[in-house]
């Protein structure tokens, strides 16, 4: 099994550089013939490999995160498909996970249309990065926005509605969603169906001022009913607010999220979670312009009395000090120094060593 | 008294000066044409398939095609953006006047945008001017840039900010 699932690991990677291959080959045929509904296949591959030293633990070691295969197809004017599939290191064997698969139809720049698994656009992180860390500047996701997080549902299956707002040079774009909300295990979405009758929904705005290049902010807010196992349902309402920087001299990232969890059956049995975080770094320029100091703190705070994740100690808070190295255009290495406290516990000091990169071609 | 002594030598001198600056500039006057058409030559146009129904685009709207954050014309037409292969004069103008972005930042710019899912494609790479003008021509909903003085009448030069590559004020030059 572990064989066999490593195995897999290691065909996904070189798929994606034998794809890319062909990618090359169809980009310029399809750009030689000039037709431009011809289909349109390509791949892009990431990869990491981490040396993580924990002072809490004897645990140091190297880690092989994941691999990351997306798979795009552009198939006429107006549909395309999108899928990205990983496989990640544990403990025995290698998971396997289909991250997100879309199709989507643009009718035009103000109303496209999918359907499919996403990540849930929530703030900012979650839309802007996904699985693969070389396009961050940092080794890993923030906390509350991690793989697995139990705080905000990262993934989410249904349909998704998005486009421009024309009106201004705002540069104002929306996302309404709409589709399955938790599982049972809170921690992952409803891909095969919803396990109770109510239906997430969620609605983004964003703004890209045309007059300030760079600048983003928006607002969401996401809705669910969510189902336990044991205990009551317990309604969720996530308020989320977000301004980035994205010119990487400087790039500033700020994301705040509050949500309220309430039993269906007894209002006051309820509480509320509190999360941000603040990042910010600057590409050097000049001679220097491969390297790219940043710092983030990050802090969550969940009540003890929220009926859903209150009895889970996710409090949370860290600074995080590192730089990102880009020693060859397709991969970087970044070290991180990371003070951290969980769950209000014994601050533990962490360093983490990675070298990422990214399979593609543009 | 030593100021009040100074004050008219210096008005000469001055009026002087001025006269000198007023001679040149009638001297170099016929030069003044051939200035701007070598600044027009210089100058990066922004073509397009002939049929796209655009004749203006401010810089805004322009980078906002560029960096695909408007994808369709007015008339729904995909937009097809081709980008000049690295290692081009009109490549470097274009990442550095347009996106504000190194060669590795519109590298990753792009490789974010396909993984997001917010194109479909990236830009299309054309490796000549020739080459750009021929797809250009060949695909309808195109877009792309060269040098002004490379431009013929089978694409059409899109003004940007209401200006064309040889009139004064150009944004691309």
């Amino acid at each position: 099994m572990r064989f066999s699932a490593l195995t897999y690991a290691v065909i996904l990677l070189c798929s994606s550089i034998g794809l890319v291959s062909v990618s090359r080959g169809q980009s310029y045929e399809v750009t030689s013939t000039g037709d431009p509904t011809a289909p349109e296949f390509g791949v892009i591959g990431f990869g990491e490999i981490s040396y993580i030293s924990k002072d809490a633990s004897n645990q140091d070691g190297f880690v092989i995160g994941q691999a990351v295969a997306h798979l795009r197809a552009s198939l006429g004017n107006s549909l395309s498909v999108f899928g990205e599939f990983t496989a990640t290191g544990k403990d025995s064997e290698y998971s396997f996970e289909v991250e997100r698969m879309i199709v989507k139809y643009d009718f035009s720049d103000s109303f496209k249309l999918s359907a499919g698994r996403y990540h849930t656009p929530i703030g900012y992180w979650n839309s802007a990065f996904h699985h693969g860390s070389w396009l961050q500047t940092t080794t890993s996701r923030p906390e509350m926005v991690k793989f697995g997080s139990k705080l905000v549902p990262i993934h989410f299956v249904g349909v998704l509605l998005e486009g421009n707002i024309p009106v201004t040079n705002l540069g104002l774009v929306y996302r309404a969603g709409y589709g399955n909300g938790r599982h049972a295990n809170i921690a992952r979405a409803g891909d095969a169906g919803d396990i109770n009758g109510d239906k997430a929904w969620m609605l983004q705005f964003n703004s890209r001022p045309k007059k300030f290049y760079g600048l983003e902010f928006g607002i969401g807010y996401y809705n669910d009913e969510v189902e336990l196992e044991t205990d009551p349902n317990v309604k969720e309402s996530t308020f989320s607010a977000h301004a980035a920087w994205t010119k990487e001299s400087p790039e500033i990232i700020i994301e705040y999220l509050h949500s309220n969890h309430e039993s269906v059956l007894d209002s006051s049995d309820e509480g509320d979670v509190n999360a941000w975080y603040a990042q910010f770094a600057y590409r050097l320029k000049g001679d220097h312009d491969d390297w790219k100091p940043y710092l983030r703190f990050e802090n969550q705070e969940i009540d003890l009395t929220d009926p859903l994740l209150g009895s889970e100690g996710l409090d949370h808070e860290a600074g995080i000090l590192g730089v990102r190295w880009d020693f060859n255009p397709w991969a970087a290495l970044k070290a991180e120094y990371r003070n951290e406290e969980f769950n209000n516990g014994p601050r533990e000091n962490n360093f983490r060593l990675q070298v990422s990169f990214v399979l593609a071609k543009l | 008294m030593t100021m009040n002594r100074a004050t008219p030598i210096n008005e000469r001198s001055v009026g002087f000066r001025r006269l000198c600056v007023c001679l040149t500039a009638l001297m170099l006057l016929p030069f003044a044409s051939i200035a701007q058409e070598i600044a027009a030559s210089s100058a990066i146009a922004i073509v397009v398939h002939k049929d796209t129904e655009v004749d203006n685009l401010s810089i805004e709207d322009l980078r906002s095609v560029f960096l695909a954050d408007q994808q369709f014309w007015r008339n729904r037409k995909r937009i097809i953006l081709l980008v000049r292969a690295p290692q081009s004069d009109e490549r470097d103008f274009v990442l550095n006047r347009i996106y504000q972005m190194s060669e590795a930042q519109f590298r990753q710019y792009w490789i974010g945008k396909m993984f997001r899912a917010e194109v479909p494609r990236g830009p299309k790479i054309v490796f000549s001017t020739d080459m750009t003008l021929e797809l250009v021509v060949a695909i309808p909903g195109s877009i792309s840039f060269m040098r002004a003085n490379d431009v013929s009448d089978e694409v059409k030069v899109v003004r940007v900010d209401g200006k064309l590559p040889s009139e004064p004020g150009y944004p691309l030059q």
